[in-house]
């Protein structure tokens, strides 16, 4: 099953809220995918096992993993879009 | 009537893990949820509360002996176990009337919209919890739950307030529009800001340094794993124990950090379908009007300001906890501080420099009301058995979001005994909050008269 990480301060609070709801709308795509929260101190070590990362801070850094918009799942707005972006993502990942 | 208070007082008897679950399984229904959804959130709820217990359980065992042995080789009484914001919400969501916070909230912030009287949607509803945390403490020291719902729905207001305000600023400091800060942890801003108005005046100061470099190198040391080993060396070596003694209290104190979040997790999952519930609602209801959406602090976390002042606090909070007099908690699973480089991060508009002063300046407020709140969360965890304490041991955290204005509005009642103290501190915050407020909304002023200028200049 491929791994997307999405992380936030504790990995605990914001993130495991982005997780639960992104999680719930793979599986009503039918999306094989499964969306963990981590912390974001140790976001590093998750990039070689994760096909994408879902940041909800500005993030002007290079990751070697498409970045999806985090606040969009947060707030409801640009919500289609960034979904479609991480379904294609996780559909062309080997 | 009285078969249906038999079994509430039946169900509230077999403790925490059990009833609040219950009271989820109905909470989801009510909010549509299939049977089969909604019973497997109550039992995660349950798992998270029994897998707490056991942690806690494990951590104070660990702690407790050292913090004895401490005592009685340095003379350095610290009994209060630092549990952090995870026992904290663990001990809150047991409150028997924990779950009414949810309808309150919504109630409070329709209104509000409807009025006109903010702009911002609170869609964090897991900081709920905050509010079921201060509500604790009323009940506490008034025994009246009534008065307790009504200072959470003062702080329901003031979150609300205090976001619209903010909106501008975090904007611009986080460059992502439409969003603010709806959690209580900003409110310390409030008290901070007179301090920083003089600070401002100092030459030298607001100078800026890049943070991301120092924080690469020093961030290891706040990853939970690490920072959980460093200070169970220290604690093993402030107790004089043994080598082996030192690095199984180490190994364990690292267990214990590293264990919070993966079992707070279970909370989220178990909560969440209701709050995207709620959102969806309110989405839905408000649909003609754009709202500023109230988040919870980590969309500011891209800041390396913050996560080095985090850094900086450990071991200032660590140092101040030792020598501070009135303080009887050891910082432990709260010492990451965001509630304190946080408000600092947005009263500075992050400037490095002052937002360590600030952070050295007000770390003693944490450990004073960490210590202040000890009595009530202990005594909620023992009633509701949320948390497996041995007798006589308290339970606390040294980093109570908001602590000044939680403080305040919770112990201000104590007016009635006599006590000034927390009438002066409410004061003091008001006062502090409003000059903020003053200084906020000229920010907004400022700026917009800014881009008229750039505006008519590009015209020409």
């Amino acid at each position: 099953m491929k791994k997307i990480i999405v992380a936030c301060g504790s990995g605990v609070a914001t993130s495991q809220t982005v997780a639960s709801k992104v999680n719930r709308l793979l599986k009503e795509n039918n999306v094989d995918a499964q969306v963990e929260a981590v912390d974001l101190k140790s976001v590093e070590r998750h990039m070689d096992s994760s096909v994408a990362y879902i940041t909800i801070t500005k993030t002007t850094k290079e990751y070697p993993i498409p970045v999806i918009n985090g606040i969009a799942f947060l707030t409801g707005v640009g919500m289609d879009k960034e979904l479609k972006k991480l379904i294609d993502i996780v559909k062309s990942a080997k | 009537m009285e078969v249906l208070s038999n079994i509430v007082n039946f169900l509230l008897s077999l403790g925490a893990s059990i009833f609040v679950p219950i009271i989820i399984i109905i909470a989801g229904l009510i909010v549509k949820m299939k049977l089969k959804d909604a019973i497997s959130s109550g039992v995660t709820l349950g798992v998270a509360f029994t897998g707490m217990s056991m942690l806690i359980d494990f951590m104070t065992g660990a702690i407790s002996p050292a913090a004895e042995a401490m005592l009685s080789n340095t003379g350095i009484s610290l009994p209060i176990i630092d549990g952090g914001w995870t026992t904290m919400s663990t001990i809150s969501w047991s409150w028997p009337y924990a779950f009414l916070m949810f309808p309150l909230l919504i109630v409070v912030n329709i209104i509000m919209l409807v009025l006109k009287k903010t702009n911002t949607f609170n869609a964090d509803l897991w900081n709920v919890w905050g509010k079921i945390f201060t509500a604790v403490a009323v009940v506490g020291i008034t025994k009246s739950v009534l008065l307790a719902f009504v200072v959470a729905t003062i702080q329901i207001i003031v979150e609300l307030k205090c976001a619209d305000y903010h909106q501008h600023r975090i904007e611009k400091l986080s460059g992502i529009p439409g969003v603010t800060c709806t959690h209580k942890m900003v409110f310390l801003a409030a008290v901070m800001y007179p301090v920083d108005l003089v600070l401002r005046k100092i030459p030298g100061l607001n100078k800026n340094f890049n943070a991301e470099v120092l924080k690469e190198k020093l961030g290891i040391f706040a990853e939970n794993h690490i920072l959980g080993f460093i200070l169970g060396l220290i604690f093993g070596i402030l107790a004089r124990y043994e080598i082996g003694e030192t690095l199984t209290l180490a190994i364990k104190c690292s267990a214990s950090l590293t264990l919070f979040p993966v079992i707070t997790k279970y909370f989220m999952q178990a909560l969440s379908p209701i709050s995207d519930a709620v959102s969806e609602y309110m989405n839905e209801k408000f649909k003609d009007r754009t709202l500023v959406v109230g988040l919870d602090w980590p969309f500011l976390g891209g800041s390396n300001e913050i996560w080095l002042a985090i850094i900086w606090s450990v071991p200032v909070t660590l140092i101040f906890s030792l020598f501070l007099p009135g303080n009887e908690i050891l910082p432990f699973a709260g010492i990451i501080n965001i509630a304190l480089a946080v408000p600092a991060f947005l009263v500075t508009g992050g400037n490095i420099i002052r937002m360590l002063i600030l952070c050295t300046v007000f770390a003693p407020v944490f450990l004073w009301i960490g210590t202040a709140f000890a009595p009530f969360m202990t005594d909620l965890a023992n009633q509701t058995g949320a948390v497996a304490l041995g007798a006589g041991q308290m339970i606390s955290n040294s980093s109570i979001d908001g602590p000044v204005f939680t403080y305040a509005f919770s112990h201000v009642f104590k007016v009635l005994q006599g006590d000034y103290i927390p009438l002066i501190v409410l004061v003091v915050w008001v006062v502090g909050f409003l000059l903020y407020r003053r200084d906020l909304l000229s920010e907004v002023k400022a700026d917009e008269a800014n881009d008229m200028d750039i505006a008519d200049t590009e015209s020409f």
